[in-house]
């Protein structure tokens, strides 16, 4: 039985058709579910093996992006994701998601042991740059991070869509406990870096960095790795065709199928995780 | 009930900044030169309900604050607290006024009642603080805070720097929307002279004319209809109001088109040409469509529903629709082109039983930014109309997930007087619902219940279609002007789409122009006839009047039918989105448009007066051919330079900085992207997209529009038009045999009037466009599908009127086979070979080198030829076989070359693969050095080809127009010589300066 995936969709959740199609592809059952067909019990979370919450604008991104949302899944969700973590189910947010995440609390989540306790202690604010930008940056991921998701990967390119994509918190301590535990898993770099040596405390300038993050944070995990969300997009390079200098390379010879060759890099993190759960259910 | 102010500011510290505030600094540096110092920001919110303050002050980090980069205080001024310690030298609040959409406000509402479920009625209302330190003691405030707000929508406040140093802050209140007046339904005495009767239409803002009103007052004095009348108790003899109301925005040249469809005798003073025409749209647009039909069996649905659909593939069909949104624009830029964009979004949605949009494109046409000229009465400052504009069109299209594929941008003067701002979606459907019905076909019977569905009726937009039949003056009412609400319109497209896939809809579509009085009526045609009540309808505000119900055009609304059985299941998945739906009418068959208040009947027209009793206009048009002195060129030049200053102009540089804040590729299907090249910098000609996930099979959108070709001939605008769009989509792969393409044409009065007294020569170029567009594209063997028309674009009345240059847009929407296999215009290795495909002319009337030589030469016009389309028959060949190497694999770099001719399009894509080039324009064609390399003819694509596919593709465009032009080297420069004479040698980085620095208006991101 393979993995059973929820996407969550609802209130300006927009990328809910190509998260559920990038985990059908890697061979998971995936299902679009209403935030309220949890929320009123008539669909219970505890029967899907991941979450994962879509990139969007859910509610406008007012108040804060993620925030709205954020607070309709910590207030009425609060028990059925509590359990879902502690029965070590993966979890993904993507940009609007990952908002999401971070606001309720989810992301960074509470030090190694201790169960979710919906308490926000990072957050995403606006972008320097105070614009709106899709635009493709270069990523590298912490080859030690506990994240299950992002196992084996070095480096991808990918876009960015978002115009609160700045991770701050607090205090330095804050980013050094995450830096400690290995949770800040990806980071943006600069691609004429060798991979493998691209992850840097440093702040990247503009636009090598789209928004001005601490560190160059582009996404993090809780301290089990499961749990895991980022603000650039994988989704988005499912396929290679979705590149932006995909024609620079040969056209393909008419026979093979349509991802023979042209699989885009970001789908090894959608196969991490239901290759993870699969292991896990068998 | 109490309202309760709460303020928010963010943090300051290391690593925080006030974001908002920066970009108020940038943007006014940016566009007016002047640094205002440092800008500060406070959020606030008025909540107005029954939680008490200090319950809502607990909760604040749970809603309005962010704990970790934000702090808040309940019913205390920021400014006054120890958070803002030094004193600015302004203070600035601005707010809605009251009844605007405040999309913040309600989002906020939203949360609060997730916190607060008990106050059930709260509302929230929002506003903005802007505090100044180091302000420039000159600076005028009332000029700043006229930056920062439009005064038809929002209210400012302003403090001085003594106001602020003695603590008198702006401290805006909870705007409470006026009471409305309940008007009982009037009837309206027709039986009167002609100058009463126009007054009467004058005066309610109808825009009827006197033909019109007489056609009305000859139904009111039949004796059946009086007969009808009494018996259902109604006044016999006279309109209702809301009968009035209903028939002037049915009959408006908005929902009816009457220029397109009148009678022109039309006369053509250059050849003689003498003749009448018994409807454009008929004669140019339909009747070419209708013959193609009979050739393809792709072309499911024309013309007739909300936006034209083909077959895409044995599963999916796919359908494009584009609109023009331009009084609103000009009036609010923000609300006037969201409103365009989510109101594009509707009619995809209300097609057929329901299609998805995936796809937008935006086409713009502003005055320059960098004007400065004076500017008349009431109208914006270009660079503001384009940030507004951007702004809206960009919240609209991102908020609701639609990834923008395509578009331009262009400047002229005249656009000063009135922006256009065209916004198009593509939608997709399965082409059978589960239940087996064809998704393209509605549906309806007689004993349908019909449904509005998503936002409530308000105030706002009262007028809407009939406003925007009426030329633009200093009394333009504000209610016009309304807020899009993408967030309301989502979740209502979630749940449609929900809806149509479990069978529940029989028929839909959009409340767009005309509102319910439009679109229940509309869709009564399919039954022949529907009854109303207009007291079930939910209101945002009580006291509207019925005629103010049936015609508002509040936004976010969908009309749709469902079968009695299928309503309990149709309300509960409403319910679940939180949408809200309500049973406002019937479908019947009785023949009548019948409208109840309650109990009362309030209108009682008969279906077929309602649509097809507006008489046919009767127009004057005449061809003179406009004169213009001849282009001519300086005889000392240096063409490196011009093609720097050509790089910069506003019509050819990089719109980089605005295109980039759309979102191009949500929904993972975009595989020809606005940018491309090494530094995804370069001009993509058109978007590609692969909507079905994990399958390569595509589908191009482009556009053409070069308005200012109407300078010489509208004729060879439109052609000029048409043939962009096909080239553009040529350049990546488009298969020819199956393109379908949208007629969007936005045109000053052509009705001769005293206040337009050249009213036959607009006409005329009307006439000349419609008959190359009829020409161009039975030779392309390219159907209209869809199209829509705007026809009175000026501004003011005698010397001062200004009226836009005569513009259509032409959006194509086609097959193509296989993203992976298609081209883009960045050069990609060195030694790859270039080629012209096509031929260049000595057409340099109306090219952007003659208008730009114009402002600086003397005696340089923009006279002379203008680009013609003289074969179109081969030059589709042409295209088809080039399309064809593309598809193949063989050509991987393309670029259409149009504004600037040669010498621009080898410029941008030396810029999009950061490469050199040696060319040499001898051959291209017949014309000088100016037309060769400036020319704008029409049919010409450059390509660049790798040396293993060089025999291939020649072999493949044997036949065909085709000359080697030089190839992609290493050395970063581009050489363009004419022969052994060296006529450009520019550096790609000095290209690339001045190519993108113009309009990035960004004011630099530190």
């Amino acid at each position: 039985m393979t993995a059973k995936v929820a996407v969550l969709f609802g209130f300006g959740i927009n990328c809910d058709h190509e998260t559920k199609a990038v985990f059908e592809l890697v061979g998971a059952e995936a299902e679009r579910v209403h935030v309220n067909r949890f929320v009123s019990g008539d669909t219970d979370l505890s029967a899907f093996d991941i979450l994962a919450v879509p990139g969007g604008f859910s509610f406008g991104d007012h108040l804060g992006s993620g925030r709205l949302l954020g607070n309709r899944m910590r207030f009425a969700m609060r028990e059925a994701l509590q359990r879902f973590v502690e029965d070590g189910k993966p979890i993904i947010g993507i940009c609007n998601g990952f908002q999401v995440l971070v606001k309720t609390g989810l992301l960074p989540g509470p030090e190694s042991g201790s169960p979710p306790d919906f308490i926000q202690r990072g957050s995403l604010t606006l972008n320097d740059s105070g614009r709106y930008e899709d635009r493709w940056v270069t990523l590298e991921f912490d080859p030690k991070s506990p994240c299950i998701w992002t196992k084996g990967m070095t480096r991808m390119e990918c876009p960015v869509r978002h115009g609160e994509g700045k991770y701050v918190m607090p205090t330095v301590e804050d980013l050094d406990r995450l830096a400690a535990n290995h949770q800040l898993t990806v980071r943006y770099a600069d691609p004429s870096s060798p991979p493998g040596e691209g992850i840097t405390d440093t702040p990247l300038t503009y636009p090598l960095s789209p928004n001005g993050s601490m560190r160059n944070i582009a996404g993090i995990c809780d301290s089990s790795g499961l749990v895991f969300g980022l603000m650039p997009h994988p989704e988005a390079i499912y396929a290679r065709w979705l590149h932006p200098n995909h024609t620079s390379t040969a056209a393909p010879s008419p026979s093979g199928t349509a991802l023979d060759g042209w699989e885009g890099e970001g789908l090894q993190l959608f196969r991490n995780a239901v290759e993870y759960v699969n292991a896990r259910k068998s | 009930m109490p309202i309760t102010r709460v303020e928010i500011t963010p943090l300051q510290g290391d690593g925080m900044r006030d974001v908002r505030g920066d970009v108020v600094r940038r943007q006014l540096k940016a566009d007016h030169g002047l640094d205002v110092g440092e800008v500060r920001t406070i959020c606030g919110y008025l909540v107005n309900g029954t939680t008490p303050a200090d319950q809502i002050a607990e909760r604040i980090e749970d809603l309005f604050a962010d704990p970790i980069i934000e702090s808040g205080a309940t019913n205390t001024l920021l400014l006054s607290t120890e958070r803002f310690s030094s004193t600015p030298e302004a203070a600035i609040s601005v707010g809605f006024k009251p009844g605007v959409t405040d999309n913040p406000g309600k989002a906020a509402t939203d949360g609060f009642i997730t916190l607060f479920p008990e106050d059930t009625s709260a509302n929230i209302s929002t506003y903005i603080t802007y505090a100044f330190y180091g302000l420039p003691t000159d600076c005028d405030l009332g000029w700043l805070a006229g930056t920062l707000h439009n005064g038809l929508i929002e209210r400012a406040l302003v403090a001085t720097a003594s106001e602020c140093a003695s603590g008198q802050w702006p401290e805006l209140n909870y705007p409470t929307p006026p009471e409305q007046v309940f008007i009982e339904p009037q009837t309206i005495n027709l039986e009167c002279d002609d100058a009463t009767l126009e007054s009467i239409s004058t005066q309610g803002l109808l825009a009827l004319n006197l033909a019109e009103m007489h056609a009305i007052q000859a139904h009111y004095r039949d004796e059946t209809v009086r007969a009808q009348r009494a018996a259902m108790g109604m006044v016999p003899d006279a309109p209702t109001d809301v009968e009035l109301e209903c028939l002037a925005q049915t009959w408006s040249e908005h929902c009816k088109h009457k220029i397109f469809a009148s009678k022109i005798h039309h006369v053509d003073h250059e050849t003689g040409e003498d003749t009448v025409i018994d409807s454009l749209f008929k004669t140019h647009i339909m009747k070419p469509t209708h013959d193609m039909q009979e050739d393809v069996d792709w072309l499911l649905s024309v013309f007739h529903d909300n936006s034209g659909v083909i077959a895409w593939d044995d599963r999916w069909s796919v359908c494009m629709k584009a609109e023009t949104h331009n009084s609103p624009s000009a009036l609010d830029p923000y609300g006037g082109a969201m409103t365009g964009i989510v109101g594009v979004n509707r009619d995809i949605l209300g097609t057929g039983l329901g299609a998805r949009p995936i796809a937008n494109t935006d086409v713009f046409c502003f005055g320059p930014p960098n004007w400065e000229g004076t500017l008349p009465d009431n109208l914006f400052h270009p660079s503001r109309v384009l940030r507004g504009v951007h702004a809206g069109v960009r919240v609209g299209g991102n908020e609701s997930g639609i990834p923008t594929v395509n578009g331009a941008i262009v400047f002229d003067d005249r656009y000063i007087g009135k922006p256009l701002v065209y916004c198009g979606t593509v939608g997709i459907m399965p082409r059978h619902l589960p239940d087996g019905r064809p998704s393209h076909i509605k549906t309806p019977v007689a004993g349908d219940i019909v449904y509005m569905v998503g936002g409530r009726v308000g105030y706002d937009g009262i007028h809407g279609a009939t406003f925007s039949s009426l030329e633009l003056t200093e009394e333009s009412p504000s209610s016009a002007v309304q807020i899009g609400d993408p967030i309301t319109q989502k979740k209502m497209l979630d749940m449609v789409l929900e809806a149509r896939d479990a069978g529940l809809i029989s028929c839909i579509t959009d409340n767009g122009a005309g509102g319910l009085s439009s679109s229940i009526g509309e869709m009564a045609e399919y039954t022949n006839g529907c009854e109303i009540d207009l007291a079930k309808v939910p209101l945002k505000q009580a006291g509207l009047s019925p005629w103010e119900i049936l015609v508002s055009e509040s936004q976010e609304r969908m009309t749709i039918a469902v079968r009695p059985q299928d309503q309990a299941a149709f309300e509960r998945l409403a319910a679940l989105h939180e949408v809200e739906a309500t049973a406002v009418a019937t479908f019947t068959s009785t023949g009548v448009f019948h409208v109840r208040y309650g109990e009362t009947t309030v209108a009682h027209l008969p279906i077929e007066f309602l649509h097809d009793g507006v008489p046919q206009l009767e127009l004057e048009s005449a061809w003179t051919p406009p004169q213009h002195d001849p282009f001519s060129p300086p005889t000392q030049v240096d063409h490196g330079h011009l093609l720097l200053r050509m790089l910069q102009r506003p019509n050819i540089a990089s719109k980089e900085t605005w295109v980039r804040q759309y979102d191009h590729e949500v929904i993972a299907q975009t595989a020809i992207k606005p940018f491309v090249g090494v530094q995804r910098d370069g001009p993509g000609d058109a978007g590609v997209i692969a909507p079905i996930h994990g399958d390569p099979h595509g589908l191009v959108i482009s556009c053409g529009i070069a308005p200012r070709y109407a300078d010489i001939d509208a004729g060879a605008m439109a052609a000029a038009a048409i043939d962009e769009a096909v080239r553009n989509a040529v350049c990546v792969g488009l298969d020819v045999d199956k393109m379908a393409g949208l007629d969007n044409f936005c045109w000053p009065d052509p009705i001769e009037s005293e206040k337009t007294p050249d009213g036959r020569f607009k006409l005329a170029q009307l006439v000349r466009a419609n008959r190359e567009l009829e020409r161009v594209c039975r030779a392309y063997r390219l159907p209209c599908v869809s199209g829509k028309d705007s026809m009175k674009n000026d501004y003011g009345k005698g010397p001062d009127k200004i009226s836009i240059p005569p513009t259509l847009l032409f959006s194509l929407f086609g097959d193509q086979p296989d993203v992976r296999r298609s081209a883009t215009s960045d050069f990609k290795q060195v030694g790859d070979r270039i080629y012209l495909v096509g031929r260049s002319k000595q057409e340099m009337g109306a090219s952007e080198l003659a208008f730009m030589l114009k402002e600086t030469e003397a005696n340089s016009g923009i006279g002379g030829a203008v680009p013609r389309l003289l074969d179109p028959e081969q030059q589709l060949k042409t295209y088809r076989a080039l399309s064809h190497t593309v598809q193949q694999g063989l050509v991987r770099t393309a670029h259409d070359c149009s504004e600037g001719g040669l010498a621009v399009a080898l410029a941008e894509m030396c810029i999009g693969g950061r490469l050199g080039a040696q060319v040499d324009i001898d051959g291209t064609g017949d014309g000088d050095v100016w037309g060769r390399l400036w020319g704008e003819s029409l049919g010409r694509i450059i390509v660049a080809v790798g040396e293993e596919h060089n025999a291939a593709f020649l072999a493949a465009m044997k036949g065909h127009p085709l000359t080697v032009l030089g190839e992609v080297v290493e050395a970063p420069n581009l050489v363009i010589t004419d022969g052994d004479e060296v006529l450009v040698d520019s550096p790609v980085g000095s290209m690339v300066d001045a190519w993108k620095g113009t309009l990035d208006m960004t004011g630099g991101v530190a």
